[in-house]
């Protein structure tokens, strides 16, 4: 098993170069002059040339490319053009706020897809399995901005059980959990209408397996023959979805972060758009860049867990 | 209907790939209910300038933020602008941001697949290789830094929409031509003197057809909802366009008194997703029950 | 019908009575709204210690007797459209899926094909053989462990104690069978089927767990039904043979006897397609046609579209299974004669 850690940890490298490789291609080489972006037309040459020199883009592209390399790899992200302080000090201040609701949205829709995905699967073409099929169809067709407006209407403004703008005060526990339980629900929903889907088809597949009917063969009850013997190996093809959704509900936080007015990452990008800060911009792209290398690798060692045929391939 | 089945003979072209879709598409009725939705979007979407009750952009001073009445069927916004007129229009520029940018990622990435694939070795891997980096970014967040540092532009959303499209349909187009190359009658083609571009266009292309349809379907209901996504924050289309993501960000801004600004765009984007996942999850169960993708 | 199952009974059970008999046995299944037997009317009987070999193309039904016996017929597709199972004075096709499954893996076990594909994956070969003992004798983890490892002992895996903790895909094809033998043994079943056991191994393996089979049957006294299509392993293994085409038996005898005189014309060609090492490969024979679909079955004899002795009166109705002697034959040409 340690010696898989290692080897997932040792590819993660070069994924990792090569999406901040993807990252430095947006914000440098795309937009040709980040500079002129950032002044607009009527800014001075002289304006120009200062931002250019600040932003070390009047340099030769590779240079320029392996000092980003460098910067993002040793955690120097630069700072905030607006408030001076560094880009990983604002990330390191809103973490909590979205790990609170990344692992809340995880763990709902875990909890409310696969039990849901099992049950219509194991009632295969009953009406009960046509429901679930075409509610988590249009679970997943929610945009979360969406998802999110309609269940802060319906709960905070008409019904009140929560409140409006979700940021809590982090040291208070029930404060903390009231402000998360609509955020939650609205990622953990989508989720969850994901990975029913998933695992109502994995498990299909996995129930008509010669193991299972091996199971059956040898006395096991149905309950076992679902739970162990079937579960395990439905959630295989579960944990990829899971690690794709991973990608979309680093997406979707930041629309739900908008709508319930959270702290977060998501936040954070979107007034670093809205005041044009350029550096909390490029900073932040790089630590989507890291998130998505550690989604990768995080997908990658639940395999090992689940699969005993991958810890020792 | 295996993909191995599906693969087993060589077809005789686009109109055999469109006759398998249609096959698969009469067994299934949320197909039909998908696409009758659909189609009934885009009809309002091509009538809005004759069916539109108001002209999208007038303004009704005196009648400013008006709850649905039978004048403002959907009510009116801030600027007293009626919400179902804006709606129609609106429509026109999901339906096209959405379809450009996945029928360009559509064409591009399934040449990407195809020629990769057909070509094999080396080559395909380093392509595969940053089809797969450009995969694990998730579409909206890589659409969110495009048109941040590009600006927010209906060219910009299109390029930055089509980009995060093209990997998923070049994985797809390429599978199958990987299994199709090492047939004998793309041999004998060889043999006859085909060149390597009629072989793809002529006999590989056909094949995939039916699974890049599908992907496409779905995928055009992704564009729809990164589209809405970027201009909710704030980066689509500059208003007074009246694109829905943005109507709903507009509305939003008052939701506390006038919730029907949000609500009505929000179930039209809901609507049309909705539409578009039935219709192409229907297609997919249908060519290949084991075809995943779509994200 | 019922003079075979007599007979059968009569010819090499020691106890009275035996321990299994089939009796009429039709299984179905739904194709385009309508049911098709795929086993039908079969009886047989399996003395105490017996080993009776059911012998068939692929498709005949001899896997479908089998699971049909195990209360595994897959559901909805599938059903016991009719007849009985008695094993033991019960007749399980009455039984409801709480008494059936207390039976599995208890007092009748299976042992299947693909030892590729039978064993579960995520969970360790020892978990998967103590399971059976947990379920049905109610151990406890280290007592079911303990006997699983005695198991895998008896089955001869090498260095089974080191190998306890393994997953299958660790194990070799001949290596799993050997573990799903374990796994059917754990409880000592009186009854084993053993559907093509050794069908998907190679030949020197196979050889090998032939011989692992028939001296644990002998050890544990079972008595064993013995599916396969391969009749140089049922002259190695079986005292009887029934052997199957169409979803029937058309021929049941002692593999002595059915040596000496197969009399269906089926059994005939099969036996002239048996590969022999004195005989050239080309000199084969083949049967002519195919088997009929289950859906398109002949309303007379299901062999006569194939037999090179048909005769008018073939196509008539269906022959009735008659002989006497333990020798029955499903043929009207033959039986006669």
């Amino acid at each position: 098993m340690i010696r898989y850690v290692v080897k997932r940890l040792l590819f993660a490298i070069p994924t990792l170069l090569a999406v901040l490789t993807i990252v430095f291609v947006i914000v440098r080489i795309v937009p040709g002059d980040p500079a002129q972006t950032i002044l607009g037309d009527q800014a001075s040459q002289e304006a120009l040339e200062n931002l250019r020199r600040r932003l070390g883009v009047d340099k030769p592209i590779a240079v320029q490319y392996i000092d980003f390399m460098q910067g993002a790899l040793l955690g120097n992200w630069g700072e905030s053009m607006v408030t001076g302080r560094p880009v990983l000090t604002e990330v390191w201040a809103v973490l909590p706020h979205t790990v609170d609701l990344t692992v809340a949205a995880i763990l709902l829709g875990a909890l409310i897809g696969v039990p849901l995905g099992t049950w219509s699967a194991l009632h295969r073409n009953a009406p009960i399995d046509y429901a679930t099929r075409i509610v988590s169809l249009l679970g997943l067709s929610f945009p979360a901005f969406v998802s999110g407006i309609l269940l802060l209407l319906a709960f905070a403004i008409e019904l009140r059980w929560f409140p409006v703008i979700s940021a809590g005060k982090l040291d208070n526990p029930v404060d903390r959990v009231r402000n998360l339980v609509l955020p939650a629900i609205n990622l953990g929903i989508i989720m969850a209408a994901y990975v029913t889907r998933v695992t109502r088809s994995s498990m299909l597949e996995v129930l008509g397996e010669d193991y299972i009917r091996t199971a059956r063969a040898k006395g096991v009850p149905n309950r076992a023959v679902v739970w162990r013997h079937s579960l395990r190996n439905a959630l295989i093809p579960v944990v990829t979805v899971v690690g794709l959704y991973l990608g979309i509900l680093i997406g979707n936080s930041v629309l739900t972060e908008i709508v319930f007015n959270r702290p977060g990452l998501g936040k954070l990008i979107v007034s670093a758009l809205n005041q044009r800060d350029y550096t909390m911009l490029q900073g932040l792209m790089v630590v989507y860049a890291f998130l998505i290398v550690v989604v990768n690798l995080v997908t990658d060692l639940t395999y090992g867990f689940i699969d005993p045929r991958v810890k020792h391939g | 209907m295996s993909r191995g089945a599906a693969i087993a003979a060589p077809r005789r072209g686009f109109v055999h790939a469109l006759r398998e879709l249609r096959r698969a598409f009469n067994t299934n009725i949320t197909s039909w209910i998908g696409l009758g939705v659909f189609l009934a979007i885009v009809l309002f979407a091509v009538l809005a300038p004759v069916i539109a009750p108001f002209d999208p952009y007038e303004q009704h001073i005196i009648d400013r933020l008006k709850g649905p009445d039978a004048t403002y069927w959907f009510g009116t916004d801030a600027f007293g602008r009626d919400i179902l007129s804006r709606l129609l229009h609106g429509a026109r520029y999901s339906l096209v941001i959405g379809s450009v940018a996945t029928v360009s990622a559509m064409i591009i990435g399934s040449a990407i697949g195809i020629v990769s694939g057909y070509v094999g070795g080396r080559v395909d891997l380093a392509v595969m290789q940053v089809m797969d980096v450009l995969m694990s970014f998730p579409s909206l967040i890589m659409g969110l830094m495009i048109v941040a540092v590009l600006g927010p532009s209906m060219g910009n959303l299109i390029f930055a929409i089509a980009l995060t499209a093209i990997a998923p349909f070049a994985r797809i187009a390429r599978a199958p031509t990987i299994v199709i190359k090492q047939r004998d009658f793309i041999e004998a083609c060889r043999a006859l003197g085909f060149s390597d571009l009629r072989i793809m266009v002529v006999h590989i292309l056909p094949n995939v057809m039916a699974e890049i349809l599908v992907l496409g379907t779905l995928w055009l209901a992704t564009s729809i909802r990164v589209e809405a996504s970027l201009s909710f924050i704030g980066l689509g289309l500059k208003p007074p366009i009246p694109s829905w993501g943005g109507m709903v960000r507009e509305g939003f801004e008052v939701i506390l008194d006038s919730a029907w600004l949000s609500i009505f765009p929000s179930l039209a984007i809901l609507l049309i997703i909705f539409a578009l996942n039935m219709l192409g999850d229907g297609l997919r169960d249908a060519v290949d029950p084991k075809l995943r993708g779509g994200e | 019908m019922t003079t075979a199952v007599k007979a059968g009974a009569a010819s090499t059970s020691d106890t009275p009575g035996p321990i299994l008999r089939v009796e009429s046995l039709t299984t179905s299944f739904r194709s385009g709204g309508a049911w098709h037997p795929a086993v039908r009317d079969v009886s047989f009987d399996l003395a105490r210690h017996e080993t009776l070999a059911l012998v068939g193309e692929s498709g005949c039904g001899k896997s479908m007797t089998a699971l049909s016996i195990m209360g595994l017929v897959p559901k909805p597709a599938g059903r016991i459209a009719g007849g009985h199972i008695w094993f033991e004075g019960e007749d399980l096709t009455q039984l409801d899926d709480e008494a059936m499954r207390r039976i599995r893996g208890d007092r009748i076990s299976m042992i299947f094909q693909e030892p590729m594909t039978s064993l579960n994956p995520v969970l360790t070969v020892g978990f998967q053989v103590a399971e059976a003992l947990f379920y049905h004798r109610g151990m406890s983890g280290r007592e079911a462990d303990r006997m699983a490892l005695d198991l895998l002992e008896q089955v001869k895996i090498p260095s089974a104690r080191r190998r306890f903790a393994d997953y299958p895909h660790q194990f070799s094809g001949g290596m799993r069978q050997r573990v799903m033998i374990a796994i059917a043994l754990a409880c000592r079943p009186q009854v084993l089927l053993a559907d093509e056991p050794t069908t998907a191994l190679d030949v020197t393996i196979q050889a090998e767990v032939l011989a692992l089979l028939a001296e644990l049957k002998t050890a544990y006294g079972m008595s064993m039904v013995f599916i396969t299509h391969n009749l140089g392993v049922v002259a190695a293994i079986a005292d009887r043979v029934a052997v199957m085409y169409a979803g029937e038996i058309v021929e049941i005898a002692t593999v002595r006897e059915l040596f000496r005189r197969p009399t269906h014309p089926y059994t005939e060609l099969l036996m002239r397609s048996i590969p022999r090492v004195d005989r050239n490969i080309a000199e084969l024979e083949t049967i002519q046609g195919q088997v009929p679909s289950i859906s398109a079955m002949p309303p007379g004899c299901r062999f006569a579209p194939r037999c090179p002795l048909r005769e008018p009166r073939c196509e008539a109705a269906p022959p009735p299974l008659a002989g006497r002697s333990g020798h029955h034959v499903r043929c009207v040409v033959r039986a006669g004669a």
